[in-house]
């Protein structure tokens, strides 16, 4: 699936109330005008997949039932994430390989790349690498 | 999710359960570790729930936020050595670079590093 064109997702409707939300959980600064938490363009990411996380790792093959975790991710704004504003989705699937882990003896490793975008173009790019446990009958 | 500011940086937590549940349902993300402490037992990251890591992303970026109030994100690279765990009461550390640090009370490793960058404006 790595290398293939990127998949279309849902749409993203980040409403006031939505980011209110947001910034209570993580206790953020009042919103300046109609400029969302940069943490939207995560959230919205994975909101927006074609189908949630776990699903969109099990069919991947992933043993995402056993506990994956982050690694790294890497937030980009092209344009601006707004209040009041709906975006879609697009996802593409950068890697997947599997490696030694010192926690899991081998993990798999997904880097995937999320866009968001409105009728400007972009406003923000998420991509990140998920580490699973390898789980097989190997 | 109460914070505070003082000599030693923001402060954020204790994590919570239910903060955790509402992340996930944010994320649509049904991993249980983040949801029900025998699974994170059963993943061998002991009895307690495991935060999502953009929870921990979202504290860091908002300690950004309050301390740079006119500053627009370009980017935001975040690096995660760890996790924080239901209960956990956390620290962010904000340098210069711009940048910032995440960590729970009790342990010396850091559990996030995040760089940031900042749009420029006329």
């Amino acid at each position: 699936m790595a290398g293939q064109r990127p998949i279309p997702g849902r749409r993203y409707d980040l409403t006031a109330a939505l980011d209110d939300r947001v910034r209570a959980l993580c206790a953020a600064p009042p919103r300046q005008g109609d400029l969302a938490h940069p943490i939207h363009a995560y959230l919205g990411g994975l909101a927006a997949m074609p189908s949630p996380i776990g699903d969109f790792s099990r069919d991947l093959g992933l043993a995402f039932d056993a506990g994956p975790v982050l690694g790294e991710c890497r937030l980009s704004f092209p344009g601006r994430l707004r209040v009041g504003q709906a975006y879609d989705a697009t996802v593409e699937v950068l890697d997947l390989t599997r490696k030694p882990s010192r926690r899991f003896g081998r993990a798999d490793h997904l880097a995937l790349a999320i866009t968001l975008s409105d009728q400007a173009g972009p406003a923000s790019l998420l991509q990140f690498k998920m580490i699973t446990p390898a789980v097989d009958d190997g | 999710m109460a914070d505070r500011q003082n000599g030693a940086g923001w402060r954020f937590g204790p994590v919570s359960g239910p903060e955790m549940a509402q992340w996930c349902a944010l994320l649509r993300d049904d991993n249980a570790i983040h949801l029900r402490r025998e699974a994170a037992e059963a993943a061998g990251f002991g009895p307690r729930r495991v935060n999502p890591g953009p929870a921990n992303l979202a504290y860091v970026i908002s300690a950004a936020m309050a301390a740079h109030p006119q500053a627009e994100f370009a980017e935001i690279a975040a690096f995660f050595a760890g996790n924080v765990f239901e209960g956990d009461r956390l620290a962010v550390a904000l340098a210069p670079g711009p940048g910032g640090t995440l960590y729970a009370e009790g342990r010396a490793a850091p559990v996030l590093r995040v760089q940031f960058t900042f749009k420029e404006h006329d």
